[in-house]
């Protein structure tokens, strides 16, 4: 039970800490950050139940104003931001990427990478895209578009979720939740 | 007044971790207002500090603590024992100082507004109502180990359990945690690998490998225990890897 | 911890703070639903004003948090301007200023611990699903008193790299991070078992 609790409280930590971390600026002028992986993390980690939870705990403190979004955002304005839809397909991309590592016994970090694919970057985006759609008055298509710039950043992220997923697997056995 | 010692004793208790014995068939009443246990890094200290306070249950064996098994009785536990950690960062669960102090008497069944009212009854006796709202990120390391400890005396246990309590501390830091220590009117039980903290208890267990290897008055087992210590750094110890 | 409550004191931060996420609700839906650009400048009007009244500095730590928004709104600028509408670019733009200045509003005038208080109302119902308000506020103030503390480990971290090596320490900080965070978790999980769990 503390353990859940005191999980789901680390993760959430963890993700407003590595908001913080400077972003790696690419070609394309788009910041990509670590907060997103964070997300990634949570689900591949902890697993489905648990990291989409640790992501509503962070996204709540988000909403009452603690400025933990990287780049120092927070506050009820981001939600009212064309980046609402990635916010609200956060939890539910930690939910998925956790879902894959707990039901395909693939090696953890081929099952981390598809994971974090599939909520990090498909989910996320399907939850992206519409917002930034309705935000910005522009047809799916429109917005789409307007999204591939964060396409590079994602893959990588993608590759690191893996990469971080299966070093703690070696590191320490047993740590990954989502492994039981 | 904290209330009456309940009895602490282990009958035979073994303590498994990740198929690695780190206590071996424990069997020790410890009745003494003042207690010390050292051992080496890794001699199980801490496990039996755990083992007392109830976050882990014994392989085999029993611990009792006035007729209960702490890791079931939890309830019962927050007036019997109350444990310090070695790193305070691990034990401060909240943003403020307040919060802090609150949350145990919140735990023991005081109403909000009672351990409120508590909460800065004790600050103002401790000289440091200022504290109050000051979050405990600002503090200094000294000043949360001396957080931890109010936190902990708050609930009242009749049993202090202390984890190499002066670890990381300055000098007069030092000084002042002991003289408070000293004035406790709890039992208290203090693991180090340090012999000169333990000069005054009342009785010494010596840790090896899990194992009692010796238990008694203070000054003969520190000083046993000193003089191996000596013997072992002088030798090229310390090669061996654990498992 | 920072937060983005403002500290200068304006009419609204007497406001109960249901009242105003209420108001901000009705204000955002109906700003939706709005597309002419005069009733839309009628609307920004709203947090304009209502963002004036608190002075001078309240007004730019107003402006400051709507600075994410620029490159949104150069993205809109090229768009209308290359499909050659660019007062329907505007009315957008408008729109999502108003709105997202109006949500910041609302979060510069209401205190943490009043928003908390507002969350754990709306989780009071989950009760019965078995879970207690009382577990959430406790993890919102775990996560809280952990940030900073993460924050530091994180530095450690990177520095414990940057002392051995030439390369600076970037994603290779990830494990470790990941790692102490787990750890940290359990550490807790036992500190809150010795003060007598998680109800």
């Amino acid at each position: 039970m503390e353990r859940s609790l005191t999980h789901i409280a680390l993760f959430a930590a963890l993700v407003a800490v590595l908001g913080l971390v400077p972003p790696i600026m690419l070609g394309s002028g788009v910041p990509v950050t670590a907060q997103s992986l964070g997300i990634m993390l949570c689900g591949t980690v902890l697993g489905a139940r648990k990291g989409a939870l640790a992501v509503l705990v962070f996204l709540a403190l988000v909403a009452v104003g603690l400025p933990i979004l990287s780049g120092g955002r927070g506050g009820l304005g981001v939600f009212a931001g064309p980046s609402v839809g990635f916010l609200v397909g956060f939890p539910v991309a930690a939910f998925v990427a956790g879902l894959v590592v707990e039901r395909w016994s693939a090696p953890v970090g081929l099952a981390a990478g598809v994971g974090a694919a599939l909520g990090g970057v498909f989910v996320l985006y399907a939850f992206g895209i519409p917002g930034m759609a309705v935000m910005l008055d522009k047809t799916l298509a429109e917005a789409a578009l307007l999204i591939t710039a964060y396409l590079p950043g994602d893959a990588i992220k993608v590759v690191l979720a893996a990469l971080v997923t299966r070093g703690i697997a070696q590191m320490r056995p047993g740590a990954l939740l989502s492994r039981p | 007044m904290p209330p009456a010692l309940p009895a602490i004793s282990l009958n035979g208790a073994s303590v498994t971790l990740a198929d690695k014995t780190v206590l071996l068939d424990l069997t020790l009443h410890l009745t003494e207002p003042r207690i010390g246990i050292v051992g080496r890094n890794g001699s199980g200290k801490t496990t039996l500090l755990r083992l007392l306070a109830g976050l882990i249950p014994p392989t085999r064996g029993t611990v009792r603590i006035g007729g209960l098994d702490p890791a079931r009785d939890r309830r019962a536990m927050l007036a019997a024992v109350g444990i310090l950690f070695q790193n305070p960062d691990h034990q401060i669960l909240f943003p403020t100082v307040e919060e802090e102090l609150a949350f145990g008497l919140i735990q023991t069944g005081l109403t909000r507004a009672a351990a409120a009212q508590a909460v800065a009854t004790l600050l103002a006796a401790e000289g440091r109502s200022h504290w109050a709202k000051a979050p405990v990120s600002t503090l200094s390391h000294g000043q949360k180990h001396y957080l931890c400890l109010l936190a902990v005396l708050a609930m009242q246990p009749a049993t202090l359990l202390l984890d190499e309590p002066f670890a990381g501390l300055d000098l007069p830091t030092q000084a002042r945690l002991t003289r408070r220590l000293a004035a406790l009117p709890q039992q208290v039980i203090t693991i180090t690998h340090d012999p000169s903290v333990l000069a005054q208890a009342d009785r010494v267990i010596w840790l090896d490998a899990g194992r009692v290897l010796a238990d008694g008055a203070a000054a003969p087992v520190l000083a046993a225990f000193a003089a191996a210590m000596a013997e072992r750094g002088a030798s090229d110890a310390d090669t061996d890897l654990a498992g | 911890m920072l937060t983005l409550t403002s500290p200068v004191d304006t009419p609204l931060h007497r406001v109960r703070a249901e009242i105003k996420l209420a108001a901000l609700c009705s204000f955002t839906v109906l700003l939706f639903a709005l597309h002419s650009p005069v009733a839309l400048v009628l609307a920004a009007t709203v947090p304009v004003a209502l963002i004036a009244t608190g002075g001078a500095v309240f007004a730019r730590h107003g402006l400051r948090m709507l600075r994410p928004l620029w490159p949104f709104l150069l993205v809109l600028a090229i768009w209308h301007a290359w499909t050659d509408d660019l007062a329907q670019g505007l009315a957008i733009g408008l729109r999502l200023v108003t709105a997202v200045a109006a949500a910041n509003l609302v979060t510069m005038t209401t205190r943490l611990s009043d928003m908390l208080a507002v969350i754990e109302a709306l989780l009071a119902p989950l009760a019965r699903f078995g879970l207690p308000p009382r577990r959430a506020a406790l993890a919102f103030a775990l996560v809280i008193r952990f940030i900073p503390v993460l924050a530091d480990r994180l530095t450690q971290i990177a520095e414990a790299f940057t002392a051995r090596s030439r390369r600076r320490p970037r994603w290779r900080v990830l494990v470790p991070a990941t790692l102490a965070a787990l750890d940290d978790a359990d550490h807790v999980a036992e500190a809150l078992r010795a003060r007598g769990g998680a109800g």
